[in-house]
C-alpha cells in the first residue's frame, strides 16, 4: 500500500528533521536512486534480492555524500544553507538520472509473478502486502534501536538538546553520519518496494511520489517517527478516498491541500510530541 | 529640578514566565527630565522590565503609563512611535544594512505611511532624511563608518551607533541596556559625557540598566533597585549606597563607597 | 539575429524577471517555494485573457500579474503566520495545489496543455525584463528596502523600531508572486504552449537556487544570478541536462563556501565608494589588546 511508502519517506525526513534539525530535500531524491537503481540492476538480470541491495547501497552512498556536502561543512552557516544544497543535490540527482538513463518511464519485469490473496471479496496484492509488512517491521525496528541502543540514546539526546549532548559526550560527528545513512537507506528503501510493487520508475518519481512524504511528515507530526508512520497511513488513505469520491485528478489537489490545513491549524502535526513518540514533560 | 508629571510609570506590574514569576507587583516612577538607573544582581529582571516596557512581552497585571497615558494594551511596534526607544544588552544592528542605514532604521517610526516608506531616500542624493541621519553619525563621531558594515566594526562603536540609532526616532524616553558594558574607561566617560548632553533640558529622559556603579554615580540622580522581580529600594545613589538591604544583596561596601564618591564629585 | 539566440535571450529576461520574483520574499527572510505556482497563475490568466478575451497581452500579462498577486495576498495572510521551516512547506504545499488544480480545468487545457495565439518578441519581453529590474530596484531605493532588510536580519527589533513586520512580509511575498505571474505571462505569450507540468517543484528550486547564487544582499544578485543560470551553459554548450547538473553542483560549492551568494551588500559598497574607515579598522583592531577599540 501506498501508504506504507509515504511512511518510509516520512521517518527518513522526521528522522532529519528530528535529530539534525534539517529539512533534507534530497530524500525523494534518494528515493527516486532506489527505486531506478533496482530497475536497472533488474534490467541486468541480476536477481531481485541482490537488485535491491545495489539499489540500498546507490541510496545509501548518495546520502552520504549529501551529508559530506551540506551538513559537515555547514553547520555554524546560515541556517537555511543545507536545506538549500540538499534542494539542489535533489536537481543533481534527477538529470544525473536523466543523463545516465534517460528521462522515459521505465517498466520493471513481475518479480513476483501475480501472487494475490483472496479473502472476503477483497483482493490483496501479496507483493504490497509484503512490502507493507516489511515497512512496518524496518520502523518498528527503528524505533528499537532509538529506544534500546546507545546510538539510539545519543540520537535521541541531540534531537532534544544538541548542547547538551555536546556536554553528555555524545560524539555529534560520528553520528551525523549515521543519520544521513539511515535516513538514506529508508528513503531508498521506499524507492526500492515502490518499484517492486508499482513496476513504474522514472528519474523524477521523487517529485511524484516521494515528495508526499513530506505531506505525510509533517501531518504526522514533524521530528515523530510514530507520528511518521501513522502520517503514512494517513495520507495513502486520503488518497484512496480521494480517487474514489473525486476521481484520480484529484489525489494531488487533497494531499497538499491536507498538508496545507494542517500548517495552517496544527503546524505541529496531528501526533506532536517528542522524537521517537517519547512523552515530553 | 521641575517635574510635570512622571514620563514613566509602573503600577503594580506582573510577569510570569510558565510557572516562574519574573516580575513581582512592580511599582516604580521615572521623572521627567531625571536620568534614572535601574539597577540589580543578574536575574532581578531588569532586562524583563524593558521588555515589559517596550512591549516586547505583554503583562500579566498592571498598567505601564507613559506621559500619563496608558501604553499597556498598545503593540510593540508602535510604542516606539510614542517616544519609548531602546538599545539594547547584546547589540541589534542589522548586519546586511550599512551603518547609515542602521541609522536611518530608526527613523522609520517618523516615516510610517505608504508615502513616507516609498521616500527614495537611498536613491535622491541629498534626502533629507538620509541627510539628517548622517548629520546625527557626523555629530557623534562616527561618520567615517557610515558605509561600513556594522558586524565588522569594534564593539564601541556598534554600541555607539545602536545609541544614534534610538535617538533619530526623536524618543521622550530613552532606554540603555547596559550601554557602558564592555568599554574601558576612557570611553566610558566619553560616553556619560555624552549622555549628560543628549539628556540635558529638552532631551529625552534616560533610565539605564548598569552594573558599573562609578557611572552611575557619575551620571544618574535617581536609582532604582531590583531584586527577583521587585523594587527593594530606590533614591538617590548617595541613599542607595547607604541602603543595608541593598548592600547586603548587591552592592558590596567598597562599590557602594565610590559611587558616593562620584556622585559628591559631581555635585561639588 | 538568429532564431536560436533569441531564444536563449527571451529565456534570460524570463528568468530574470523570475528570479525577482523569488528575489523579494527572500530579502525579507521568506522561502516561496511556490513560486511556480504563481508563475502558472500568471501565465494561464494572461493566456487565457488573450485567448478567450482577445485582450492584447500587453495588457493581459500585467493584469494576470495583479491576479497572481491578488492570489498572494489572499493566502498571505494565513500563510505568513507560519514561520520560517513551515512557511517554506506551506508555499510548496501552495504550488503543488495550483499545479494541480490547472491540470484539471478543462477550460484552459489540463493535463493536455494549453495553446497561446497572440505572441511577442524579444523586444517587448527585453523591455519587460528592463522595467521590472529597474522598479525593483528603485523600491529597494526607497525606505522599503531598508525595512525589508531589516525584517530579514532581526524581526524583533525592527519591530520595536516601528516597523510592521507582517506588513512588509505581506508585502515582499505578494510583490513577488506578482512578478513570478508576470514572467510566466511573458513565458507563454512567446513559447506559445503552456503546460501544468512544466510550473513543477522543479521550477520553484531553480528560481531559488539562481536568486541565492547571485546573492539576495543586493538588487543586482538576482540578475546575476539569472544570467548565470542561463548564458553561462549556452556559452559552454551544455546539454539540457548537463547544465543542471553543473548549476547544482556549483551551487552546492557555493553555499558551502560563500552562502551569501556572489554578489554580496559589503562588497558592493566597497566597488561604489571606498570604505577607507572599515579597512583601516580592521588593521588597528589586529594590532589592538582584546577588548580596546579604535
Amino acid at each position: 500500500m501506498l501508504g506504507s511508502i509515504y511512511a518510509m519517506v516520512a521517518v527518513a525526513l522526521t528522522l532529519s528533521i528530528g535529530v539534525l534539525r534539517f529539512l533534507n530535500f534530497s530524500i525523494p531524491g534518494l528515493f527516486m536512486i532506489g527505486g531506478m537503481a533496482t530497475w536497472a540492476s533488474l534490467r541486468n538480470a541480476m536477481p531481485w534480492p541482490l537488485a535491491a541491495s545495489a539499489a540500498l547501497i546507490a541510496g545509501a552512498v548518495a546520502s552520504l555524500v549529501v551529508e559530506r556536502f551540506t551538513w559537515r561543512w555547514m553547520r555554524t552557516a546560515q541556517h537555511f544553507v543545507p536545506l538549500v544544497s540538499s534542494m539542489a543535490f535533489l536537481l543533481l540527482f534527477e538529470h544525473l538520472a536523466v543523463i545516465y538513463w534517460g528521462s522515459e518511464l521505465r517498466t520493471l519485469p513481475a518479480v513476483f509473478g501475480t501472487a494475490d490473496w483472496r479473502v472476503a471479496g477483497l483482493v490483496i496484492s501479496l507483493p504490497q502486502l509484503a512490502g507493507l509488512l516489511c515497512s512496518i517491521a524496518l520502523i518498528w525496528a527503528l524505533t528499537l534501536v532509538l529506544a534500546r541502543t546507545r546510538l539510539g540514546r545519543g540520537l535521541r539526546t541531540i534531537a532534544e538538546d544538541s548542547d547538551a549532548a555536546l556536554l553528555l559526550g555524545v560524539d555529534i560527528n560520528r553520528i551525523v553520519p549515521v543519520v544521513f545513512l539511515i535516513s538514506g537507506l529508508f528513503a531508498a528503501l521506499a524507492g526500492v518496494i515502490f518499484a517492486l510493487n508499482y513496476r513504474q520508475v522514472h528519474p523524477f518519481m521523487g517529485e511524484a511520489v516521494g515528495l508526499k512524504g513530506i505531506s505525510a511528515m509533517i501531518v504526522g507530526g514533524m521530528g515523530n517517527v510514530w507520528g511518521s508512520i501513522a502520517g503514512g497511513l494517513i495520507i495513502g488513505l486520503v488518497e484512496v478516498m480521494s480517487i474514489g469520491y473525486f476521481g484520480a485528478d484529484f489525489v494531488d489537489i487533497a494531499v497538499y491541500g491536507l498538508l496545507l490545513l494542517i500548517l495552517f491549524i496544527r503546524p505541529t502535526g496531528l501526533f506532536a510530541g517528542a522524537f521517537a513518540g517519547q512523552a515530553r514533560a | 529640578m521641575t517635574t510635570v508629571g512622571p514620563i514613566l510609570r509602573l503600577e503594580s506590574v506582573s510577569k510570569r514566565f510558565g510557572g516562574l514569576r519574573v516580575i513581582e507587583d512592580l511599582s516604580l516612577t521615572v521623572r521627567r527630565g531625571v536620568r534614572t538607573a535601574l539597577i540589580g544582581p543578574n536575574g532581578a529582571g531588569k532586562t524583563t522590565v524593558f521588555n515589559l516596557i517596550t512591549g516586547v512581552f505583554a503583562i500579566d497585571a498592571g498598567r505601564i503609563l507613559l506621559d500619563g497615558a496608558d501604553i499597556t494594551a498598545t503593540p510593540s511596534r508602535r510604542r516606539i512611535g510614542h517616544g519609548i526607544a531602546r538599545s539594547f544588552q547584546n547589540i541589534r544592528l542589522m548586519p546586511h544594512l550599512s551603518t547609515l542605514e542602521n541609522v536611518m532604521v530608526g527613523q522609520h517610526c517618523r516615516n510610517r505611511g505608504l508615502g513616507g516608506v516609498l521616500q527614495p531616500v537611498n536613491l535622491v542624493p541629498h534626502n533629507r532624511w538620509r541627510e539628517a541621519a548622517r548629520a546625527a553619525l557626523a555629530d557623534a563621531g562616527l561618520i567615517e563608518y557610515e558605509r561600513s558594515t556594522v558586524g565588522s566594526l569594534p564593539y564601541g562603536v556598534q554600541k555607539h551607533i545602536e545609541l544614534v540609532r534610538a535617538l533619530m526616532a526623536q524618543p521622550r524616553l530613552l532606554l540603555l541596556d547596559e550601554p557602558a558594558a564592555g568599554l574601558n574607561p576612557v570611553e566610558t566617560e566619553a560616553l556619560q559625557a555624552q549622555l549628560e548632553k543628549i539628556c540635558a533640558a529638552g532631551g529625552p529622559t534616560l533610565l539605564v540598566v548598569e552594573h558599573d556603579m562609578h557611572f552611575i554615580g557619575a551620571l544618574c540622580e535617581d536609582v532604582i533597585v531590583l531584586d527577583f522581580g521587585r523594587k527593594i529600594a530606590e533614591g538617590s545613589p548617595e541613599d542607595i549606597r547607604q541602603n543595608p538591604l541593598v548592600q547586603e544583596t548587591y552592592l558590596g561596601a567598597p562599590a557602594g563607597e565610590l559611587m558616593e564618591r562620584h556622585s559628591a564629585a559631581r555635585g561639588a | 539575429m538568429s532564431g536560436y539566440l533569441e531564444g536563449v535571450l527571451v529565456l534570460l529576461a524570463v528568468n530574470v524577471v523570475f528570479a525577482y520574483g523569488g528575489f523579494l520574499p527572500l530579502a525579507a527572510g521568506q522561502l516561496n517555494l511556490g513560486l511556480a505556482g504563481f508563475a502558472a497563475i500568471g501565465a494561464y490568466a494572461s493566456a487565457y485573457l488573450s485567448n478567450v478575451a482577445k485582450l492584447s497581452p500587453l495588457i493581459a500579462i500585467p493584469f494576470a500579474g495583479i491576479v497572481a498577486g491578488a492570489v498572494a495576498l489572499i493566502v498571505a495572510v494565513p500563510v505568513l503566520r507560519t514561520r520560517g521551516i513551515y512557511l517554506a512547506l506551506a508555499t510548496f504545499a501552495l504550488g503543488q495545489i495550483v499545479q494541480a488544480i490547472i491540470l484539471n480545468l478543462e477550460v484552459v487545457g489540463g493535463a493536455a496543455g494549453y495553446p497561446v495565439a497572440a505572441f511577442i518578441r524579444l523586444p517587448t519581453i527585453a523591455a519587460a525584463a528592463a522595467i521590472v529590474v529597474v522598479l525593483v530596484w528603485l523600491l529597494f531605493a526607497t525606505r522599503f528596502g531598508i525595512a525589508v532588510t531589516a525584517v530579514h536580519d532581526d524581526e524583533g527589533a525592527a519591530d520595536l523600531m516601528g516597523i510592521d513586520v507582517r506588513a512588509f512580509q505581506i508585502a515582499a511575498f505578494a510583490l513577488g508572486s506578482a512578478i513570478a505571474g508576470i514572467g510566466g505571462g511573458l513565458y507563454a505569450h512567446h513559447f506559445s504552449f503552456i503546460e501544468a507540468q512544466y510550473f513543477n517543484i522543479s521550477l520553484s528550486i531553480t528560481i531559488v537556487l539562481y536568486v541565492l547564487l547571485g546573492g539576495t544582499q543586493t538588487v543586482i544578485g538576482p540578475l546575476l544570478g539569472a544570467a548565470v543560470f542561463t548564458l553561462l551553459p549556452e556559452v559552454l554548450r551544455a546539454s539540457a541536462h548537463w547544465r543542471y547538473v553543473a548549476f547544482a553542483a556549483a551551487l552546492i560549492v557555493i553555499m558551502a563556501l560563500r552562502p551569501e551568494g556572489v554578489v554580496t551588500g559589503a562588497q558592493l559598497r566597497r566597488l561604489l565608494g571606498s570604505n577607507r574607515a572599515e579597512s583601516r579598522h580592521r588593521a588597528v583592531a589586529a594590532g589592538l589588546p582584546k577588548g580596546g577599540a579604535g
